[in-house]
């Protein structure tokens, strides 16, 4: 009896089924606590006139004040050439624009460092895989001459001096690896390519940079720009990346030794990092503690560049 | 229970019974977060979109044998070609090959900045897509975007009514809105739904260009590097061809449909059965 009475108070579900079962089931039935997935009806609240004006004023206020914050943002961040076509004009120099993009490239580049991993291989292909690979350089190509002078200097070394190596005796002096691998440019486009050539932690171990060394400043001084004049090529690469196993100094490119225009005779592969990084007819290998200058991210480009 | 984050809004009821003042009945229908978002969108996808096709120059996906004359191999190029050789007034335009990118992009020939800006884009792109989600969490708005079985025969529905609209309005005859008991109806719900899926494509697809290496299987899944960029190309397409009728039908439903992404709330209570406990 007692026991009964708990049931009709505390559980209201089973009262009415008891009195007036019709009625009562489907009452119970639309107070169920819908699936997990269903659709709720949405909630109708009640508000006096005054509030309601208050708060759509006040969001109204803030929409307007976000969407000028966003066409000032635009008017700040895009290139005048793109203003002026819709009619604004803006000076052409912005310091202020340079600094905010160059700030969010470095967490960019950032975020490519933390994502680096010495431990990653990049994907390597079967040579039915190779895929044609266009010289990108708009620069003209220099005479094929100075291939026969060339020469690789080192500097930046534990031992202070600097090292000066001919093609024979890097050929000679260290073991040749092949791989077929991606090469990616900045631009969009890749190219699959079968590579030979040492690797850059071989001729790091033969010749070990200056202790505390964290970059290497790699450089081509052969290098022309479109109308044929000097314009030397130089790229800053961290010392982890050249560290890589697939990092190579490539003598060989799809069997054959290196034309000027893939950079004879001895050319920077760096396939963790974009095609620009890929120095061509390197000349001279300079290590540092400080991170060097780099040709493209004087241009507006990452410096960093890992992929 | 999962609207009680819309309490803010409860308040004024206490008002309007000390006030004696006759009460608005309104629904809530967007949680503020959600609401941002949507906003934050447009000019985040504005940005994306332009510095995207200034980079799309650079390379263009969609390439040919360079022509023998003007040694063109660009397809945008012979749009915007094409463009100034038939459209009225275009005809002395200076530089057609680059029409389409002095109108739909940054402009050609800044790859630099425009790469610097798509990235600053896409991290808020990234940040503002996690706001949205947060915003449907919290205000339980992700059950009304879910696709359901009865979707299929619902979006007949709406197809017949939007085809028929205009033939009803020239014979004024009386066309009938198909009646949903959901927050939106069967188009809407694969617009809404397929959007922030396209979102998350084409963030994965960003990533799978900008680290093929560190991200292989990622560039790998969708088919390798290069077929992801027309992964990513055409994704920027989904958006596109969205905003064109979200905005026109937007603007069709009229002004309470545009103020509640504003406010929040829409004064179309439709529903009586469905008032408050």
């Amino acid at each position: 009896m007692n026991n009964e009475k708990k049931l009709d108070s505390s559980d209201p579900e089973l009262k009415p089924s008891r009195t007036a079962p019709a009625v009562a089931v489907k009452f119970v039935s639309v107070e169920k606590r819908p699936d997990f997935l269903e659709e709720l009806p949405p909630p109708i609240i009640e508000m006096t006139p005054p509030v309601l004006r208050y708060r759509t004023r006040r969001d109204f206020l803030l929409f307007g004040v976000g969407a000028m914050a966003a066409m000032a943002g635009g008017g700040f961040l895009l290139p005048h050439e793109t203003l002026s076509r819709i009619g604004v004009r803006r000076s052409v120099n912005s310091p202020a624009r340079e600094w905010f993009l160059n700030r969010a490239l470095r967490i960019d580049d950032d975020v490519a460092e933390a994502l680096y991993s010495e431990n990653r291989r990049v994907p390597t292909y079967t040579k039915s895989q190779i895929s044609p690979l266009k010289n990108n350089y708009n620069g003209a190509s220099p005479d094929p001459g100075y291939i026969s002078e060339w020469k690789l200097t080192i500097e930046g070394l534990d031992s202070g001096l600097s090292v000066v190596l001919d093609i024979r005796s890097l050929m000679s002096q260290f073991s040749v690896c092949e791989q077929i691998t991606r090469l990616v440019c900045v631009e969009g486009w890749s190219a699959i390519a079968w590579w030979a050539g040492l690797r850059f932690d071989d001729l790091l171990r033969a010749y070990s940079p200056m202790s505390q060394a964290k970059w290497a400043r790699v450089e081509s001084s052969v290098n022309l720009d479109a109308s044929g004049n000097p314009d030397p090529y130089f790229m800053s690469l961290d010392l982890a990346t050249a560290q890589h196993p697939q990092t190579l100094l490539v003598t060989h490119l799809n069997g054959q030794p290196l034309t000027v225009e893939h950079g004879a005779p001895l050319r920077l592969l760096v396939p963790v990092k974009l095609g620009l990084k890929n120095v061509k007819a390197i000349t001279k290998i300079t290590y540092s503690v400080e991170e060097p200058s780099d040709y493209w991210a004087e241009r507006g480009y990452s410096r960093y560049d890992g992929i | 229970m999962n609207y009680s984050i819309c309490s803010p809004a409860d308040k004024p009821r206490t008002t309007s019974t000390s006030l004696e003042q006759p009460g608005v009945l309104v629904v809530k229908k967007h949680h503020p977060l959600v609401r941002w978002s949507h906003w934050l969108n447009v000019p985040i996808l504005l940005g994306l979109i332009l510095s995207g096709i200034s980079i799309y120059w650079a390379s263009p996906v969609y390439q040919h044998r360079p022509d023998p004359k003007t040694g063109n191999f660009d397809v945008a190029a012979d749009v915007g070609i094409w463009i100034c050789a038939h459209v009225p007034g275009l005809h002395q335009y200076g530089n057609p090959p680059d029409w389409i990118y002095n109108h739909i992009s940054l402009g050609p020939g800044m790859l630099a900045l425009a790469l610097r800006l798509h990235w600053l884009c896409a991290y808020l792109f990234m940040l503002n897509g996690a706001v949205y989600v947060s915003g449907l969490i919290l205000g339980g708005g992700w059950r009304s975007l879910l696709p359901r079985w009865t979707d299929f025969f619902d979006a007949l529905k709406m197809l017949r009514y939007y085809l028929g609209f205009p033939f009803a309005k020239l014979i004024h005859r009386k066309w009938m809105h198909p009646h949903f008991n959901t927050k939106y109806n069967a188009l809407q719900r694969a617009a809404y739904f397929s959007v922030p899926v396209g979102g998350f494509f084409s963030v994965a697809t960003g990533w799978a260009l900008h680290k093929p290496m560190q991200f292989h299987w990622l560039a790998a899944l969708f088919g390798g590097f290069d077929t992801a960029r027309v992964w990513h190309f055409w994704l920027m397409w989904l958006f596109i061809l969205f905003v064109v009728p979200h905005v026109i039908l937007v603007l069709a439903d009229g002004w309470d449909t545009l103020r509640s992404m504003i406010v929040g709330w829409s004064t179309r209570v439709k529903r009586p059965e469905f008032t408050a406990k």
